[in-house]
């Protein structure tokens, strides 16, 4: 693996102070994949009943077909829901890379500024008022999880900003209250619902814990997924003009409002992927853009590819920890990852006290 | 020689107040104008009209004859270049990365940077001198170094007109003369510049132009001996004239010349 090592400032006694090892990001790029196919096999191989990453290989190879129980567990629980744990964990950290990018600030995860908040209202008015409805092949619940987010997104986001900047305080508030107001207004949702199956997913929702989805449901994902990568990736250069502050990026030729509206809509569709998928899951979408950048520098360009790599694996652990660790019973991997993110977010939130505030 | 920036009866109202009247005054291609004035007299904010950052309500801006606000944004960027007091960047960005922003308004959306662009970088970095420090971290950088590194984002810009806003402020007496020197070499390097100063001991010999903002009043523009008499600093800074000694030292040396 390339490793470069930057070389500094001519004198030597300086080096070892501002020495950066940042690793080449191809290299890094072509190591996520690898470890993102193992994390693949390794999560279908474990669960309750144990298929062997070599069985899998041998049926892949066609030496050995699957028995009809290993099929059907394979095909119809544990594959869907590995992939869909991956669309989550690349929706999210995406979505954290883009919102921090635009709040120039590293703690805004789309679960603390109320982004998945609103996705989760909207799709909850969707599932109770409109589940018959679709427009142009997408469900009304999924158009309105995203338009939930793009809302409140924009209203967090004009609440926080005075004069260019960012109040963190303002922003952390906002962001909780929309939280709160938005999921325990899911108590409403109850009372209108009949049948009683919105209830559930309702639960699970709240809880983040990413379901079996049907393979329709997961190429939609998949594909809206794809586009908003593809549609964010002109924006990252934008971005790493934006962190410079909104008036310098003006002077530097950037139309701001339309590059902001761009990078909320697109944000916001993929947190809407993630949370359809996979409810509110708080702080992955924080650690994985954090740690990247600890690896490969602040440049959003090369964030983008690594963000989404490596919020796929971390969330297919996350999960595959989270079905197994008190197998039978079944630990919603949303909580499983509050306990490793809380802390984690209230130490960038110390150090984020001492160098730049607000 | 041609004009390059032109200011009429400018006028801008911050929340209500006042900031900037009758700001009429033109800057010739080549030329090296200082700011002056009290503070919150409206040098930031005239700086800021002149690089397009902000809409005077009055008044008409044009550079290079055409109306400012009806050249399209990257065409005034590849123009003019505004260097602020202030950049707080939130990531730690390195020095030849905060550089490469600079050149923002020759790049296209899905056009990466060509050579052109490492070339006018590499070149704003020696110009400013900070090609030593291209990959340190910007955020750790004292402030005589981040200032340079604001200027060398400036030049990375290709700019005719290089605004400055406070260059010299906080920088100690070596690092102000440094940067009067950078000055100096990037005006003999054809770029014209037009840069707020605090502190007025440094604009006698250093620049061609004075410009002389007081609250209320119409600005002022003259020639360094002109605008730095006493009588008008006494004026415009509302300072008594026997206490402060750059107003007793301008008074002992215009008796002198008198003479």
């Amino acid at each position: 693996m390339a490793i470069e090592i930057a070389t500094v400032s001519n004198t030597p006694l300086e080096v070892s102070r501002h020495e950066r090892v940042r690793l080449s990001p191809l290299a890094l790029i072509v190591l996520l994949t690898v470890a993102l196919g193992v994390t693949t096999l390794v999560s279908l191989a474990t669960g309750a009943v144990s298929i062997s990453p070599r069985t899998i290989f041998a049926a892949m190879l066609g030496y050995q077909p699957l028995t009809e129980m290993q099929r059907l567990i394979l095909f119809h629980l544990r594959l869907p829901r590995v992939l869909a744990s991956g669309l989550v964990g690349s929706g999210l950290a995406l979505s954290g890379l883009l919102f921090q990018g635009l709040f120039r600030n590293p703690i805004a995860d789309p679960y603390v500024i109320g982004s998945s908040g609103g996705a989760i209202f909207g799709a909850c008015i969707g599932i109770s008022f409109f589940s018959q409805w679709s427009v142009f092949g997408f469900s009304a619940t999924a158009l309105l999880a995203f338009a939930g987010s793009a809302a409140t997104m924009a209203l967090v986001y004009s609440l926080a900003r005075s004069a260019g900047k960012t109040n963190v305080v303002t922003l952390l508030l906002a962001g909780f209250a929309i939280s709160i107001m938005f999921t325990n207004s899911s108590y409403f949702f109850e009372l209108f619902d009949k049948t009683g199956t919105g209830n559930r997913v309702l639960a699970s929702w709240l809880h983040g814990v990413i379901g079996i989805p049907s393979w329709t449901e997961l190429g939609v994902s998949a594909a809206l997924l794809a586009f908003a990568t593809v549609a964010a990736l002109p924006l990252m250069r934008t971005l790493n003009t934006l962190v410079l502050g909104d008036e310098y990026a003006h002077q530097l030729g950037i139309r701001v409002e339309y590059a902001r509206v761009s990078i909320i809509l697109i944000g916001s569709l993929m947190t809407a992927v993630s949370v359809s998928l996979g409810g509110m899951i708080a702080f992955a979408g924080l650690i994985v853009p954090h740690v990247a950048r600890l690896l490969l520098g602040p440049d959003h360009v090369r964030l983008l590819p690594v963000a989404a790599l490596a919020g796929a694996i971390f969330l297919m652990l996350a999960d595959t920890l989270a079905r197994t660790i008190f197998a039978p019973s079944e630990v919603p991997v949303g909580v499983l990852i509050a306990f490793v993110g809380g802390p984690f977010f209230l130490y960038l939130l110390r150090k984020m006290k001492r160098s730049y505030t607000v | 020689m041609s004009c390059l920036l032109r200011m009429e009866g400018v006028h801008f109202d911050y929340h209500g107040q006042k900031v900037l009247r009758q700001a009429t005054f033109d800057l010739e291609e080549g030329s090296c104008s200082a700011l002056i004035g009290l503070n919150g007299s409206g040098k930031t904010t005239l700086l800021r009209i002149a690089a397009g950052v902000l809409r005077p309500a009055v008044g008409a801006v044009r550079l290079l004859g055409r109306p400012l606000e009806a050249i399209p944004l990257k065409e005034v960027a590849r123009t003019v270049a505004l260097v602020p007091q202030q950049l707080e960047l939130p990531f730690d960005f390195t020095v030849q990365q905060v550089v490469e922003q600079g050149r923002t308004p020759y790049i296209g959306m899905l056009r990466g940077p060509g050579r052109s662009d490492r070339l006018a970088v590499d070149r704003a970095l020696d110009l400013a001198d900070v090609s030593s420090l291209r990959h340190r971290v910007f955020n750790e950088l004292s402030g005589g170094e981040k200032q340079r590194v604001k200027i060398a984002l400036g030049l990375a810009q290709k700019p005719r007109l290089l605004l400055l806003d406070e260059p010299t402020q906080n920088l100690d007496i070596g690092r102000q003369v440094e940067l009067i020197d950078l000055l100096h070499f990037l005006r003999a390097e054809g770029i014209t510049i037009l840069a707020s100063i605090h502190d007025l001991h440094l604009v006698d010999k250093n620049f061609s132009t004075v410009l002389l903002l007081s609250p209320g009043q119409p600005l002022a523009i003259g020639t360094p001996e002109q605008m730095l008499k006493p009588s008008i600093l006494e004026r415009a800074f509302q300072c008594p004239p026997d206490r402060h000694p750059l107003l007793i030292e301008r008074a002992e040396l215009y008796r002198r010349e008198a003479r």
